[in-house]
């Protein structure tokens, strides 16, 4: 019985600590443009804030905003991590391939998305083809390097063993190099969500692709500071619901896992 | 074979992307319209055209969102879809990529389109500033800056949403008529909704802002220091209708069309002006009380081309442009 509650206060734990850091940076959010550090103008406290986007969640502009971002941002991560998987795959299976592209690999990984704007917009206008390139671009590598890395994780034993049972290719990629590169993948995976999600919110404010980054431009051009935070606040809240999903996703997927599995013995 | 595998990458994205596209091929440059798939009929008088316009999304947007609602294009054949895009200097690259047919934007972008002869024209105006009284655009300050006239700039910095346009050409000028050395302003470039946070944390001493930020630091603790392009070239155009030489060669109908549209609206947004702050109201969600003391400027669709002139020659001088655009080449009134 003591083991019981101590479990139920063990997987209680997370949540009171993650309810507490929330409330914490609520009164901090409260506190600095109260206290002056920042201007209040330029800067509204967490109520004036809360009270808006409270307000917004009543319109159907919002609502809009949020499925035009969750479309792109969807569409985008769908396409880098299907190409991001068959190159990585293909690419790391084949030590060849691999020392072929690997300096271009490390040369294209650096460059910022957000460089390629322009060239997003040459190809192809203010469209959310555009915005795609871009997030496409940042979200590809971060899948990319961990397919590449993960299939060629294989266990030499493993390998070595497989080879002298006679299994088949197809039998070896998916009792062998599957299973190692799935906890890569959905690591990288997890990844290029947040960074999908931050490279969608950044073309909409650059490229005005509809969505939350471009009514946060039309806020700031209307001097509407109260409505420019309750709208960040609407990207935080999605980032966090999207690597809550993410996580949730991990744990299923890779339930047999022992990082997983380690997870849940603390 | 590092870069045919860089390339081959490059090369599926785009397919993906295109793949997922339902308009005509994104890299086509001809710069054409479709034209709306019910006007196949050819008895028809007047062609109808689906238009893409890129227009920033700032107070003078207002006189198109407001004609796009009192139906003057659609009565000119003109299906118009206004995408307010973000930063002028992209419209171009959109312009050339197909996917917008006009751009309302500042004249400097076609000037430096003009010097690498990108085939950027400008088919008539758009807007331009106040000759008299309290202008579309000024340098502000705030009162315990000691900054009172143009001449107080010298030596300070300022800022601009764009390095190398009107803005701090215009304001040089200023400064060097009213006895200061314009080249010891210091520019800087900042968001024009920056501004009025970046003056209070004196990360600048001045700031080059329109409305509703211009109101926002004279209402406040600050005042305005001179409006520049008033001071200069009063009358200067602020924004201007730009297209491809190629779009008026090809589609002569679109652009006629399109000017007619843009003249009438023009003419109607400069005696409606309230329709023009209700389309703000609506569009940028400006809150009603700010977008009633926003300063329009005076909507027109006739260029006065020596103002643009006198812009360029003020850039070459100040080493702002290499050389002064083509003028014939470069300005096609329509």
């Amino acid at each position: 019985m003591d083991h019981l509650s101590s479990n139920a206060v063990r997987s209680a734990r997370p949540a009171i600590l993650g309810f507490a850091g929330v409330l914490f940076f609520l009164v901090i959010w409260q506190i600095i443009p109260a206290l002056g550090l920042i201007d209040p103008t330029y800067f509204p406290n967490a109520t004036d804030t809360l009270t808006q986007l409270a307000k917004d969640l009543g319109t159907a502009s919002l609502w809009k905003d949020i499925a035009d971002t969750l479309i792109a941002w969807g569409l985008g991560l769908a396409i880098a991590t299907v190409l991001a998987v068959t190159f990585g795959t293909v690419i790391g299976l084949v030590p060849f391939l691999r020392r072929a592209t690997h300096t271009t690999v490390e040369f294209l990984r650096p460059i910022p998305s957000v460089a390629l704007i322009p060239l997003a917009i040459l190809l192809y206008g203010f469209r959310l083809q555009a915005a795609l390139l871009i997030i496409v671009y940042a979200s590809f590598w971060q899948v990319f390097v961990q397919a590449l890395y993960g299939v060629a994780d294989v266990d030499s034993v493993a390998r070595d063993t497989a080879r002298s049972f006679g299994l088949t290719r197809s039998q070896r990629f998916r009792s062998l190099v599957f299973p190692t590169a799935l906890p890569y993948l959905i690591t990288g995976i997890r990844l290029a969500a947040a960074v999908a999600l931050i490279l969608t919110i950044t073309a909409q404010m650059f490229i005005g692709t509809p969505g939350i980054g471009r009514s946060i431009i039309f806020a700031q051009q209307g001097a509407n500071w109260v409505e420019v935070y309750a709208l960040v606040v609407v990207t935080g809240v999605l980032g966090l619901l999207v690597n809550i999903v993410f996580r949730a996703i991990e744990r299923r997927v890779l339930r047999w896992h022992e990082s997983v599995r380690g997870e849940e013995l603390l | 074979m590092k870069k045919v595998a860089a390339t081959a990458l490059a090369g599926v994205v785009a397919l993906a992307l295109a793949a997922c596209s339902s308009s005509p091929t994104p890299t086509e440059t001809t710069g054409s319209p479709t034209p709306a798939p019910v006007d196949t009929n050819t008895s028809t008088p007047m062609e109808t055209f689906d238009v893409r316009v890129a227009a920033l999304p700032i107070a003078e947007t207002g006189a198109l969102w407001a004609a796009i609602d009192e139906g003057i294009f659609a009565k000119h054949g003109i299906n118009i879809e206004i995408v307010p895009a973000q930063g002028g200097a992209q419209a171009i690259p959109a312009l050339l990529s197909g996917d917008i047919q006009f751009a309302i934007g500042q004249p400097f972008g076609p000037f430096r389109a003009d010097a690498q002869d990108l085939g950027v024209v400008i088919i008539g105006d758009y807007a331009d500033s106040l000759k008299t009284g309290k202008d579309v655009n000024a340098v502000v300050a705030l009162n315990s800056s000691g900054i009172d006239g143009p001449a107080d700039l010298a030596g300070k910095s300022v800022s601009v949403n764009s390095l190398g346009a009107a803005g701090d050409v215009t304001i040089m000028k200023a400064v060097e008529d009213a006895g200061g050395d314009p080249k010891s302003v210091k520019f800087v470039e900042a968001p024009f909704p920056e501004v009025p946070a970046q003056l209070d944390a004196k990360n600048i001493d001045a700031g080059w802002v329109p409305d509703p930020f211009m109101s926002i630091v004279a209402g406040g603790a600050g005042h305005i220091v001179v409006h520049p392009y008033q001071a200069t070239i009063p009358g200067l155009s602020v924004l201007t209708n730009i297209t491809l030489q190629d779009t008026i060669d090809k589609n002569p109908a679109l652009v006629a069309q399109y000017s007619a549209a843009m003249k009438e609206a023009l003419t109607w947004a400069s005696s409606n002006e309230d329709a023009v702050r209700a389309a703000l109201v609506k569009n940028l969600e400006i809150p009603e009380e700010a977008a009633a003391g926003i300063t329009l400027p005076t909507f027109t669709f006739d260029l006065n081309v020596d103002d643009l002139k006198q812009l360029a020659d003020l850039a070459v001088g100040y080493g702002v442009l290499e050389a002064a655009p083509n003028f014939d080449r470069l300005i096609k009134q329509q």
